[in-house]
């Protein structure tokens, strides 16, 4: 595919970007990304369609959660609302795994014969999980395996979704809520929060009552539904489901003047997108991030269940406010978010600006911070809820600490791969846990016997 | 272990600069120089590898050697190391104990240090001409058995010898002294002309042409004879 091409899909994307922003879902801009303003839920969503990530919208109640990700779903993936809707999960406590997953085949086991009937919701390439902590901790588990790789189990049969996205909505905590178990949290790769828009924009979202019309295709809805309750092998099924995609999405442009994507497109983007290199700012950066995030000098890493020992040399460091150690999904998450955010952007290369974006929605639903490291927080001035605004917070302070010890950390790197390669030098010391990582690394620290 | 820094492979670095490595790399340049004059000498005067121990050559050596360390700023480390070299031929291909010693002596004269150690007892092999033309004011220690013609041409210097020496120890000797712990071989003082000889131990035999100085053996004068003694 030529830059024309490339150029051709990244400007159909923003122009989705900026239908949606304009048409459905109205809310402020809060972030500046390189000179441009993005509403972070929005965008967020938007990059989570676009590479196939895993998406948590947390939010007051009637705040759009639901919606933001219905629209991108719709456009990103050409299917009308209506379909959208009948794929959702809601989360609630009577929820089944016949209901999420699938059930037996009832006319076909009375015939003897184990056949799964599985849910729009395992079928469909785009996946909302309404309201996901009303589902009670073991019924999350259901999900766990489908919501990693895809792969859905029922009886003696799988699937394994060829492509997918995720979203999932969750309220703050009030009496019908749950906390969401730690391994799914882990899985999803971005956290915002769909935020009141406004007294202003409110009032016009109150004057919107049909928006929800131009999505709307009863025809084509009523021929998914039907394509969908046919017994045909999977893939056969995805390719007729396609199709009509294809003729939602000319509707689309014909009816509204709105370009969408074929998966053919969506493939392409994520091509374009996975060529695109880091730059070493980035890669320092996020190792960096990463060593604060993991690092214990006493006990080796962190661990959620071991606490800090007194007189601890690396109090400045986030290692210090924080108690679990981070999963190693969080640097895919990072990178497939930056990537696909410099795509967008139409950036060569993959930096800081595109990393320092994307970070605090990677790690704000990751980390968990001890207590006294939110007291410090909890009450000051700040526009996000709390787990977000100090992921923000904590990246400002190791970005801080980055611009100062940049070209150090970068330098021994450097230094720490001819080491590696066997040439005989002197590792870099420092005080940041980076410097001990390298270190440990290149074996001086020392092997258990 | 997968290298988990190939990402930097192609960034230039700085490297850090201690002052050991500084002293470790400023050490071998000047072994390397000292091994090069040395190198140079042997070539010199020792075409075939045969050095015949004549006078004149002995001269011309040791002037040879004075010219290759002439701009060379070195301490007894250096000679040490250089001792060590010779002995264990990892840098040097061919050692000559004569050549060999008179080079240390060049450097051990030329030193701007006043006392100079060279611990050689540990050595395979025994280097000839040591403490060769030691100047006044300063003082050598061979600590360990030494060669042949040990503080020959002797010029006003103290040579300590903390072994035994090999024949003709103090040949031609001006002025100075010589300390030996143990035992001096045959000759010792041969053509000697100024200062004394001291041995601790046993003399297998004294100069038979000795033109001044003095010789002691366990403080007694044994040359030249004192009057009415005869050996």
């Amino acid at each position: 595919m030529n830059s024309e091409e490339n150029g051709t899909l990244r400007e159909r994307v923003l122009e989705i970007y900026k239908y949606i922003e304009e048409h459905f879902y109205l809310n402020r801009p809060d972030i500046d990304v390189k000179g441009a303003a993005f509403n972070s839920a929005l965008l967020m969503s938007l990059l989570t369609g676009l590479c196939q990530g895993k998406e948590l919208i947390i939010g007051e109640p009637g705040l759009g959660k639901t919606t933001s990700a219905e629209y991108v779903c719709a456009l990103l993936y050409r299917f009308p609302l209506g379909t959208v809707w009948g794929s959702e999960v809601s989360g609630h406590p009577e929820q089944t795994e016949e209901k999420i997953i699938g059930r037996p085949d009832l006319g076909r086991l009375n015939q003897g014969e184990e056949v799964v009937v599985w849910s729009h919701f395992v079928l469909l390439p785009i996946k909302i999980v309404d309201e996901i902590n009303r589902l009670p901790e073991t019924k999350q588990s259901m999900i766990l395996d489908g919501v990693d790789r895809g792969n859905w189990e029922y009886l003696n049969d799988a699937i394994i979704n060829r492509e997918y996205c995720l979203f999932a909505t969750a309220n703050y905590q009030d009496r019908g809520t749950n906390t969401i178990i730690a391994p799914l949290i882990d899985r999803f790769d971005v956290m915002v929060e769909s935020k009141h828009p406004g007294a202003n924009l409110a009032y016009l979202i109150g004057g919107q009552r049909s928006k929800d019309v131009v999505l709307r295709h009863e025809e084509l809805e009523n021929e998914f539904q039907r394509l969908l309750t046919e017994r045909l092998p999977y893939d056969v099924r995805m390719e007729r489901i396609e199709e009509l995609c294809d003729r939602f999405g000319e509707a689309l442009a014909k009816e509204h003047g709105i370009q969408t994507l074929s998966r053919a497109d969506r493939q392409a983007i994520r091509s374009q997108k996975d060529e695109i290199p880091f730059d070493l700012d980035f890669n320092a950066f996020l190792r960096v991030v990463l060593s604060e995030l993991s690092f214990c000098h006493r006990f080796g890493q962190k661990r959620s269940h071991e606490g800090c020992e007194e007189g601890c040399h690396f109090t400045e460091y986030l290692c210090k406010a924080v108690r679990n150690c981070v999963s190693n999904r969080l640097p895919i998450s990072v990178r497939t978010f930056a990537q696909a955010l410099a795509w967008l952007l139409g950036d060569e290369e993959v930096g800081l600006e595109h990393l320092r974006t994307v970070l605090p929605f990677t790690l704000a639903h990751r980390i968990q911070w001890k207590e006294e490291a939110v007291a410090q927080r909890e009450k000051e001035r700040r526009s996000d809820p709390l787990d977000i605004y100090m992921a923000k917070e904590a990246v400002k302070e190791m970005h801080r600490r980055y611009m100062e010890q940049g070209p150090q950390v970068k330098n021994a790197l450097a230094i720490a791969c001819r080491i590696a390669e066997g040439e005989r030098m002197e590792p870099i010391h420092g005080d940041h846990p980076i410097y001990w990582e390298i270190r440990r690394d290149l074996g001086e620290e020392g092997l258990e016997a | 272990m997968k290298n988990p820094f190939l990402d930097f492979r192609s960034l230039p670095y700085r490297k850090k600069e201690i002052p050991l490595e500084r002293i470790v790399r400023a050490k071998q340049e000047v072994l390397e120089h000292i091994v090069e004059g040395y190198l140079r000498l042997v070539e010199e005067e020792a075409k075939d590898l045969v050095w015949l121990v004549e006078h004149s050559r002995v001269v011309k050596a040791y002037e040879a050697a004075l010219k290759s360390i002439r701009d060379l700023h070195y301490d007894q480390d250096d000679i040490e190391e250089f001792c060590a070299e010779l002995d264990s031929s990892h840098k040097i291909p061919y050692m000559i104990s004569g050549p060999a010693g008179i080079y240390i002596s060049a450097l051990v004269n030329h030193s701007e240090e006043d006392r100079i150690v060279l611990r050689l007892q540990d050595y395979q092999r025994v280097f000839h001409f040591l403490g060769y033309r030691l100047p006044e004011g300063k003082t050598l220690v061979l600590q360990g058995d030494v060669g042949d013609f040990i503080g020959a041409g002797l010029s006003g210097g103290r040579l300590v010898v903390e072994g035994s020496t090999g024949n003709w120890c103090g040949a031609g000797m001006m002025r100075g002294e010589i300390l030996v712990s143990e035992h001096a071989g045959q000759k010792t003082g041969e053509w000697m002309r100024g200062g004394e000889i001291h041995v601790d131990g046993m003399i297998r035999s004294v100069g038979k042409t000795l033109f001044g100085g003095r010789i002691y053996r366990r403080g007694r004068l044994v040359s030249p004879q004192p009057i009415g003694e005869h050996t």
